[in-house]
């Protein structure tokens, strides 16, 4: 319960201060809606309309209680609700990131076994060094490079939107194909840093009594990999992937913006170059209130697959 | 050791040296236009080829090194003091003033990186002074909590507080004790700290919200080349991406190097992941 107060309170402070910037320059909204050469007339009437020449606390206050009741204020670029403009993009970028999630998972333990089995002979080795190689690639740079090669050197993947725009109704398939290149680079983004806490984590295990016992009772090697080492090892990497919600969605930020993906992410990075202040404060609360509950998924996770983890102070 | 010390460090003055040296190496305007030859494959010429506007891409990823460098080498110097003295003042604070201190830490350390940069990005003029600015007031966090965690067990040890005992300040024991014992530690943060600023510019730069034309940051120049993609210009791609991940990679092996020194542990998994800083790269 202390957790949640906490994570509220931090919540409240973060968006606080992002509400706070975003309005501390005076006549900066009126600036981002119109551009920067207006007329004063037209300055002031637009400061009244949006009730941007009152007080900051007033403004803010004014916020806060739309806030409470549900309202996060209104788009200047998309002329609609931020709510709905969230809401527009949230759900792709929840696909995305599912699959791009399940993607990184599945790499990391594959990467991870083989990487945590053969620690100290060459083909760990060669997993170490992969997994430092891509580890240390810019993100920008390897979804462009995916882009470049699979998009327009192979032609064999879409590699800008998340659906073909000449056909009339994209079925499935198409949508699925052009998902393939933005959620596999997501996901390269994360597995090299997650296979290595989980073969870590495989190798420390196996160095464990109860292997030895395990061994000793004629265990065969694929047994205890998979239900005595495996189980004991993945709660790491599951912390970890909550933990690192926030470094996800950074790269989520960047694939979008390569791949044209209309997601959360996308939207950011067009309401940061257009100065849309108020879909800005929005995507923070929301981040931050998904951070929130991403965290809470994995330690309930952790909870269910190692029950003597509880999480009462 | 030498030996050692030299080939860490190595791939960063090689870096450094490519940007400071190039262009009396290799002389060429970076902003001539040629117009006879716009997207030229490399040859004997135009070593890396010409971008739309044909503009030697050699020169052009000189200077835009040299931008690069600009803004991230003073971003780093922000970041690092802003984080060393956070570290120092939360290491040293008791009571609610820590508690308070390290909760605002944590707030700062869960925001995506990204996302405090483009909102930043969004709300200031752009120019060579705010987006450093912008970089090395975002760029602290996980430093501060290094320097926190290593003050606090510190000032518990014998001659700290023997130091205390005598009469020491707060800002003699900073100065003369705490700050001496952790000089390897700060080396090796800093060097991080290079990384990161590069990564955190050229992640902007990449986005449009770097500082804007005519200035061009190996970023802007890696966006630039996407656009053209499809013409087949990989030149205009590979190298100028391989530079950034160039220089995380000779700051990565720099601060490597230091951390081998300042201590005889299994330093390898420690740079990688340091738990002090267990977040992925930013972007």
């Amino acid at each position: 319960m202390g957790r949640v107060a906490e994570a509220i309170a931090t919540l409240f402070f973060l968006v606080t201060l992002t509400f706070l910037l975003a309005h501390a320059v005076p006549d900066g909204p009126a600036y981002a809606i119109l551009g920067l050469k207006i007329s004063p007339e037209r300055l002031n009437a637009l400061n009244t309309q949006f009730g941007l020449d009152a007080p900051l606390w007033r403004q803010y206050a004014t916020w806060l209680w739309h806030l409470l009741h549900g309202n996060l204020g209104f788009s200047y670029l998309q002329t609609r609700p931020v709510a709905a403009v969230i809401g527009a993009y949230a759900g792709r970028t929840v696909v995305l990131y599912t699959v791009a999630t399940a993607l990184a998972a599945v790499a990391a333990i594959g990467f991870g076994w083989l990487h945590g089995v053969f620690y100290r002979s060459w083909p760990g080795r060669v997993c170490s060094g992969i997994e430092l190689f891509l580890y240390a690639m810019p993100g920008f740079f390897i979804a462009t490079v995916l882009g470049m090669v699979f998009g327009s050197w192979l032609h064999v993947l879409p590699a800008c939107g998340m659906a073909d725009l000449h056909q009339a109704a994209p079925g499935l398939a198409d949508r699925m194909a052009h998902m393939v290149l933005p959620a596999s680079s997501m996901a390269l983004f994360v597995t090299p840093w997650l296979a290595r806490i989980f073969a870590q984590g495989v190798h420390e295990e196996f160095s464990r009594d109860y292997v030895r016992t395990a061994r000793a009772r004629g265990v065969g090697f694929g047994s205890i990999l998979l239900r005595h080492v495996t189980p004991n090892a993945i709660r790491p990497m599951v912390t970890m992937l909550g933990l690192s919600l926030p470094a996800i969605f950074s790269g989520n930020v960047v694939v979008e913006s390569v791949f044209d993906y209309p997601g959360i992410g996308w939207l950011l990075w067009r309401s940061a170059v257009a100065h849309d202040y108020p879909v800005l404060v929005g995507i923070v609360l929301v981040l931050g209130v998904a951070t929130m509950l991403g965290n809470l998924a994995a330690d309930l996770v952790n909870a269910w697959l190692d029950p003597r983890v509880t999480y009462a102070e | 050791m030498l030996n050692k010390l030299a080939t860490g460090a190595a791939p960063l003055v090689l870096l450094f040296l490519f940007c400071l040296l190039g262009p009396a190496i290799w002389p060429t305007d970076p902003a001539a236009l040629n117009v006879g030859a716009p997207l030229a494959a490399p040859s004997l010429s135009y070593p890396l080829g010409t971008d739309a506007l044909g503009r030697d891409e050699l020169a052009r990823l000189i200077h835009g090194g040299r931008e690069t460098l600009s803004v991230a080498v003073p971003a780093t110097l922000l970041a690092f003091t802003l984080g060393t003295g956070y570290g120092l003042i939360a290491g040293f604070a008791s009571g609610i003033l820590a508690r308070l201190l390290m909760r605002l830490l944590d707030a700062l350390l869960a925001l995506p990186s990204l996302v405090v940069l483009l909102c930043g990005a969004a709300l200031l003029p752009l120019n060579r002074v705010t987006v450093g600015g912008l970089i090395g007031v975002t760029a602290w966090f996980a430093l501060a909590r290094v320097v926190r965690t290593e003050i606090m067990s510190l000032r518990e040890r014998d001659f700290a507080q023997a130091a205390r005992q005598l009469g020491a300040g707060p800002l003699h024991m900073a100065r003369r004790h705490l700050l001496p014992n952790i000089a390897r530690l700060l080396t090796v943060n800093a060097t991080f700290l290079l990384g990161d600023s590069v990564l955190a510019l050229s992640a902007l730069s990449f986005l449009g919200l770097g500082v804007p034309p005519p200035a061009a940051s190996w970023g802007s120049m890696l966006q630039s080349g996407i656009g053209l993609m499809d013409l087949g210009a990989w030149w205009l791609i590979l190298p100028p991406g391989f530079l950034i991940a160039g220089s995380l990679f000779a700051a990565a092996s720099a601060g490597r190097m230091f951390l081998s020194e300042a201590s005889n542990q299994q330093t390898k998994v420690f740079w990688f992941f340091s738990s002090e800083k267990n977040s992925l790269p930013s972007s």
